[in-house]
C-alpha cells in the first residue's frame, strides 16, 4: 500500500493549502490594502523608468523636423492670444462705440441743443459727494454750469472747468437741488440728491395728487436746467398729516453707478441768481 | 531717485483712486489708496521725505476734489502726522501700527470731512454718515491696509537700502 501521508506529501499538501487560502483571500479582497502597499512604490517606479524610457527612445526616433514643428506651434500660439487680444480690444470698442451712437441718436432727436460728448474718466475721492470727472474742458468749449445728459435723460452740471478735463456735479449729489414737474400732476416741486446717491422730490403740495410711476421732467426754473429733460420716475409717496409738503422718491431714468461716456450741453448757460437771494 | 519713486507712487494711486476704487463703493463708503500710501509711507522709518510729498498730494486732491479747498490737504496732513507719531511709538510691530493710523486716520478724515460740508450747508447727519460712509470706508481702508503696506514696504526697502543713510 502506497503511503498517503508521507513527510513529502503533507509539505506539498500544506504548500497547495497556502497557495490556496492565499488565492481565496486575494479573491475576497483582503490582500487588497497589501498589494497596494507593495505595488505603489513598484508602479512609481515603473512610470519613472518607462518615461525615461520613452524619452530617450524620442530623442533618438523622433522626426528630425520637430524642433521646426515646435517653432511653428510657438507661434501659432502667439498669433492666438494676439488675436484674442485683438477680439477683446475689438469688443471694447464694439461696446464704445454702442454708447457713442446711442448718445449720437439722443443729439439728433433733440436737435435744439448743441453737444459735446465727453468720457468720465473718474469718480470724486471723497465717499460723501457725488461728482464724476470727463475728459473734455475749456479747450472744448465747456463752461461752469452746462448741463450734463446722456441718452436716457439728465446726469448734472458742470461744476468745475480745467483745460481738458472737467467736474461735473450729479443731481444725486447731497446739494444738488433741480427745479422739476411732475408731467401728470403738473405741478413744480424740487429734486434733492442725498449723502447715499437717492433723489427724493420735495415741496410737492399736500392737495396735490402724486402717483407712482408719474414722470420727473426738469421745469427750467431757476435757470440752471433746460426744461423738459427727462429726470426719472416717482416710486413711493411720503405723506404726512402735520407737514406743509409732501415728498416723494424717485427712481433716476440714468444708471449713475456705471456711467462711462455723457453729453454737455453748449449751447445752455445756466443762471446765476445768487446776486439775487437775500 | 526716491522722489521720483515717490511721486509715481502716489500718482499711481491718485489714479487708481479716482478710476478704480471710488467706483466700488461698500453701500456708501469706498477706501482711500492715498490715505493708505501716505499711511505706509510714513511709517517707513528710512523715508525722509514724507511731509514734502503730503503736500503735494493734498494740494493735487484739493485741486480735483469737490470737497471745500485744504480740507484734504489737512485730512493728509493728520495722517502723516499720525503715522510719524506712531513710527516712534510702536516702531516694533509696523503692522499694528499701519492698522493704527488707518484706523484714526479714517476716522479724523471722514470726521473732518462731515464737518467742513455742515459747515458749508450740505444737509448730512452725523449718524447717517457714519453708518452708510465711515464705517464702510474704515472697514475697506482696514482690509486694505496690509497690501498697502507690503508694497510701501518694498518699495522703501528698495530706493532705502539698510546701513545706508540717506539724509535730505
Amino acid at each position: 500500500m502506497i503511503k498517503l501521508f508521507t513527510r513529502g506529501n503533507i509539505k506539498s499538501l500544506v504548500i497547495i493549502l497556502v497557495v490556496v487560502g492565499l488565492i481565496a483571500m486575494a479573491m475576497g479582497g483582503f490582500l487588497t490594502p497589501l498589494f497596494n502597499l507593495s505595488l505603489s512604490p513598484l508602479i512609481s517606479s515603473q512610470s519613472w523608468l518607462s518615461m525615461r524610457y520613452l524619452a530617450f527612445r524620442e530623442f533618438f526616433t523622433a522626426p528630425k523636423d520637430v524642433a521646426s514643428l515646435r517653432e511653428r506651434n510657438t507661434q501659432l500660439e502667439v498669433d492666438i492670444s494676439q488675436l484674442q487680444s485683438q477680439i477683446i480690444e475689438l469688443e471694447e470698442r464694439l461696446s464704445e462705440a454702442q454708447i457713442l451712437y446711442a448718445l449720437l441718436d439722443f443729439a439728433r432727436t433733440n436737435p435744439q441743443h448743441e453737444y459735446i460728448a465727453a468720457t468720465v474718466i473718474g469718480r470724486e475721492i471723497s465717499p460723501f459727494l457725488q461728482y464724476i470727472i470727463i475728459d473734455k474742458g475749456s479747450n472744448q468749449g465747456l463752461k461752469h454750469g452746462m448741463p450734463v445728459v446722456t441718452q436716457q435723460g439728465l446726469v448734472g452740471r458742470v461744476d468745475a472747468v480745467v483745460a481738458n478735463a472737467a467736474r461735473v456735479q450729479l443731481i444725486t449729489d447731497a446739494n444738488s437741488v433741480v427745479n422739476i414737474h411732475l408731467q401728470s400732476a403738473k405741478v413744480e416741486a424740487q429734486l434733492v440728491g442725498s449723502l447715499t446717491g437717492e433723489v427724493a422730490l420735495e415741496m410737492i403740495p399736500q392737495d396735490i395728487t402724486v402717483e407712482p410711476g408719474d414722470v420727473v421732467l426738469t421745469s427750467g426754473l431757476g435757470g440752471n436746467y433746460p426744461p423738459n429733460m427727462f429726470v426719472g420716475q416717482v416710486i413711493s409717496i411720503r405723506k404726512r398729516e402735520n407737514a406743509l409738503f409732501q415728498t416723494a422718491n424717485v427712481q433716476p431714468i440714468v444708471d449713475f453707478s456705471s456711467l462711462s461716456a455723457v453729453l454737455v450741453i453748449t449751447n445752455f448757460e445756466a443762471v446765476d441768481i445768487t446776486p439775487l437771494i437775500p | 531717485m526716491p522722489h521720483v519713486i515717490a511721486g509715481l507712487g502716489l500718482l499711481a494711486s491718485l489714479m487708481l483712486q479716482l478710476g478704480v476704487v471710488s467706483r466700488v463703493p461698500l453701500l456708501s463708503g469706498t477706501a482711500d489708496l492715498i490715505l493708505l500710501f501716505l499711511a505706509a509711507w510714513g511709517l517707513q522709518e528710512r523715508v525722509k521725505n514724507t511731509w514734502l510729498w503730503t503736500i503735494i498730494t493734498g494740494v493735487i486732491i484739493s485741486f480735483i476734489s469737490a470737497m471745500p479747498f485744504y480740507v484734504p490737504l489737512i485730512a493728509y496732513l493728520a495722517v502723516t502726522g499720525i503715522s510719524q507719531l506712531f513710527q516712534r511709538r510702536v516702531w516694533q510691530t509696523p503692522i499694528l501700527a499701519m492698522f493704527l493710523v488707518t484706523f484714526v486716520g479714517t476716522l479724523f478724515q471722514q470726521a473732518l470731512y462731515i464737518l467742513s460740508l455742515q459747515v458749508i450747508g450740505t444737509p448730512i447727519s452725523w449718524s447717517e454718515s457714519l453708518n452708510l460712509v465711515t464705517l464702510p470706508s474704515l472697514l475697506l481702508n482696514l482690509l486694505l491696509a496690509i497690501p498697502i503696506y507690503a508694497i510701501v514696504n518694498d518699495i522703501a526697502g528698495r530706493i532705502y537700502p539698510s546701513g545706508i543713510d540717506n539724509e535730505y
